[in-house]
């Protein structure tokens, strides 16, 4: 059964995989890409990410999968064509040169000749490879090679790209260039699926994430959507001498100071708030809706020496993702 | 057609990158052209100008058969089909291990071409690599032979589709090997072992195609033997039977029989003429070889069976390269001097006429071996490896 995908480069319902009748790889992978955006798929070694992607790259057979790429089920072949794909660890023949290796996939998508020549000088361009095009890959260094497969893949013009850890090995002026072609891929109208364990490069590019944990999606959608929960305004403040004490009578009591630090309790209108040493955290996002904690803070003599919002990195929000899905298979 | 001729020139590329590829090109070119310095005249067989055989020459053999019999011999039977063969199994062993190799496999299986077709590219590129080697080599036979003969045979260039074919049976069990074991070595040594079986098992029917033969030559001759002693003593009998017992009669023969009775003693009542009994001995003795020979030959029929339906199943990689002789002799007129040499070899001694005549019944068994027995059955078993490769290849994940 699949279901609608307007809008949607890729829709995949329970998808699943069984190695040998034991090995639970993936278990009813339900994830939604939507078109022109640039997601990221996360997970520590082992999560199923790359399985999943050699699933949509019909590499590897699901043992179930239902739902659509490019509105046509997955492992449809001639859909191939529209999809651009770098594995991780790859292996481009050694006696061909750049050129050769754009030239050569580009073909095996059924792209003619004198398309692929004249695409193939403007993707070596776009990664920055031009004067290396004519050198053989056995030349090439990591990065190189990360840059000559992002280039091929790009090679027939897919509507969507499925990158594999795309900057494994790449120094950071080439991340800031792979970096640099997947927005302006993007700005074209490119659907860009990225796994990666790299949190900080997705960060940066990705406008959705999913979080993949044992071979189940943990978290999915926007970094906003994701973190959300874990926004707050954290406030410095001074003098050191009693501050507990001058906190709490701020926030009316409600810190539980007979713990060891740090203190923690809920206001009357149940936002959370969090002190630890001069740090105090509140759960609003709103800058409107802190001012009367701030006012209440400076009626006790409290300097506010900084406050800002404080959303949650991806590293800290994937880490979470992973312990509570551990703490959830130990339950269990 | 665009993706296959992609793959092609892929494969082109790979081969030419490959240092081996060159060095056994070079090396099948450079052997074909030491044809040029083996020469023929009325002085004898010579190498460089140098005779060495001065009893063999084109008195005793035209100058053009001395060069096909030089291709045949040592060109077919030594070059194309083991050292090249290996060498280009050496060659070839890597493609599929290679192109299964993690990271590389993912580039080819992600773009929209079928599985069959990449695996069914793959293994018709590596069949181009040994036709290019076999071709090279028959070109320049074919100049030697045109030159150095006086002679131009077209034919010789019959060596590439049957070389081919014979290779095509290896390169799938190596392919088959490739693709389950994943490594270039494991493949290698596997298809050198079962190239080993299989030449074990041709070994063992043709021996025992030879001992069958040979059996049934000196079964003939028994059964001779038997019956000209069944006739002979008929006639002692009926003689006996005719004439009064001379033993009674002649002193001397009376002697001789006493002598004779010392060497064929029988039951003291018995009053049979010893010479009777000679007879009916040797009768018996043969009749008794027979029966112990029958069961012989029962033996060697069933294991000549056995071994028969098992080598039907497998490709026939020794009788392909044989149909290429075959094929060469009967379209080309390159009579070899295999026919010569039997009559040459025809001796008094019976012994040797009769292994020539089991030899000969032997030659004629294996000459009758059809094109499709020999041909088809092999090319089925390389149809059944091949699925099985295929088959592993499709529904494997990588």
């Amino acid at each position: 059964m699949t279901t609608a995908t307007d809008g949607h480069a890729i829709s995949l319902q329970n998808v699943t995989k069984i190695y040998r009748r034991k090995i639970h790889a993936l278990r009813g992978i339900n994830m939604q890409v939507k078109r022109g955006e640039i997601f990221g798929l996360l997970g520590p070694n082992g999560a199923g990410k790359s399985t999943l992607v050699k699933i949509m790259m019909s590499v590897v057979r699901p043992t179930r999968a239902e739902g659509l790429i490019l509105n046509r089920p997955i492992g449809h072949k001639p859909t191939l064509r529209q999809i651009g794909y770098l594995p991780e660890n790859h292996r481009f023949p050694k006696y061909l040169t750049g050129r050769q290796v754009i030239e050569f996939f580009a073909a095996l998508c059924g792209v003619d000749r004198s398309t692929r020549r004249k695409r193939a000088g403007e993707l070596l361009e776009l990664v920055g490879m031009t004067n290396w095009g004519n050198a053989k890959i056995s030349q090439y260094s990591k990065g190189m090679l990360q840059r000559i497969g992002l280039a091929q893949a790009m090679g027939a013009d897919p509507e969507l790209i499925v990158l594999d850890e795309p900057t494994d090995g790449v120094d950071p002026a080439g991340r800031r260039d792979i970096r640099k072609a997947l927005l302006e891929l993007r700005a074209r109208g490119k659907t860009i699926f990225i796994n990666s364990h790299l949190l900080s490069e997705l960060e940066s590019v990705c406008d959705r994430v999913a979080i993949l944990v044992q071979g189940a999606v943990a978290r999915q959608g926007t970094i906003d959507e994701l973190t959300v929960a874990k926004q707050c305004f954290l406030f410095e403040v001074s003098p050191v001498e009693n501050l507990p004490g001058l906190v709490n009578a701020a926030l009316g009591g409600v810190l539980n100071l007979q713990v060891p630090p740090p203190f923690r309790g809920k206001l009357a209108d149940a936002t959370w708030c969090e002190l630890d040493g001069v740090f105090l955290r509140l759960g609003r996002t709103d800058p409107a809706a802190v001012q009367d904690v701030l006012d209440a803070l400076r009626r006790q003599g409290l300097v506010i020496r900084r406050m800002h919002l404080v959303r949650p990195s991806l590293e800290e929000l994937f880490f979470e993702a992973v312990a509570n899905t551990a703490l959830g298979a130990g339950a269990a | 057609m665009r993706q296959t001729w992609a793959l092609l020139i892929d494969a082109y590329r790979d081969l030419n990158s490959r240092k081996l590829f060159w060095i056994v090109l070079i090396l099948s070119t450079v052997v074909a052209a030491s044809f040029f310095a083996v020469g023929i005249d009325d002085r004898g067989a010579s190498i460089f100008g140098h005779v060495f055989f001065p009893d063999y020459n084109t008195h005793f053999v035209k100058r053009s058969e001395f060069y096909k019999e030089v291709f045949v011999g040592y060109g077919i039977d030594t070059w194309l089909s083991l050292v090249a063969i290996a060498l280009a199994l050496i060659s070839t062993a890597s493609i599929f291990p290679e192109f299964l190799a993690g990271g590389a496999v993912d580039l080819y299986l992600s773009k929209p071409i079928s599985r069959i077709r990449l695996f069914l590219t793959k293994y018709f590129c590596g069949l181009l690599f040994v036709a290019m080697q076999i071709f090279c080599f028959c070109l320049t036979c074919f100049l030697v032979i045109g030159i150095r003969g006086g002679e131009w045979l077209p034919g010789v260039f019959l060596a590439v589709p049957i070389v081919l074919l014979f290779y095509s049976y290896l390169f799938a069990i190596c392919v088959f090997w490739g693709v389950w074991t994943r490594s270039t070595i494991a493949a290698l040594l596997l298809t050198i072992l079962c190239w080993f079986v299989i030449f074990g098992v041709h070994f063992a029917e043709v021996a025992m195609l030879r001992m069958q033969y040979s059996d049934e030559v000196r079964s003939k001759q028994l059964e001779e033997r038997i019956t000209r002693e069944s006739a002979i003593l008929k006639q002692v009998d009926k003689q006996l039977a005719e004439q009064p017992d001379p033993v009674a009669t002649q002193p001397t023969t009376r002697a001789a029989m006493a002598f004779w009775k010392t060497l064929f003693p029988g039951p003291d009542n018995e009053n049979v003429d010893p010479r009777v009994r000679l007879r009916e001995r040797t009768y018996d003795q043969l009749t008794a070889d027979q029966e112990e020979r029958l069961q012989y030959t029962g033996t060697i029929v069933f294991w000549h069976k056995a071994f028969y339906l098992v080598m039907t199943a497998l490709p026939k990689t020794s009788e392909t390269v044989d149909l290429l002789t075959r094929v060469l002799i009967k379209n080309t007129g390159m009579e070899g001097s295999d026919a010569t040499r039997q009559s040459d070899d025809m001796s008094d001694d019976n012994r040797v006429q009769l292994e020539d005549q089991a030899q000969q019944m032997f030659i004629k068994e294996l000459n009758s071996r059809s094109v499709s027995w020999v041909a088809g059955t092999s090319v089925g078993f390389e149809v059944v490896v091949m699925m099985i490769a295929a088959w592993m290849f499709c529904r494997r994940d990588y």
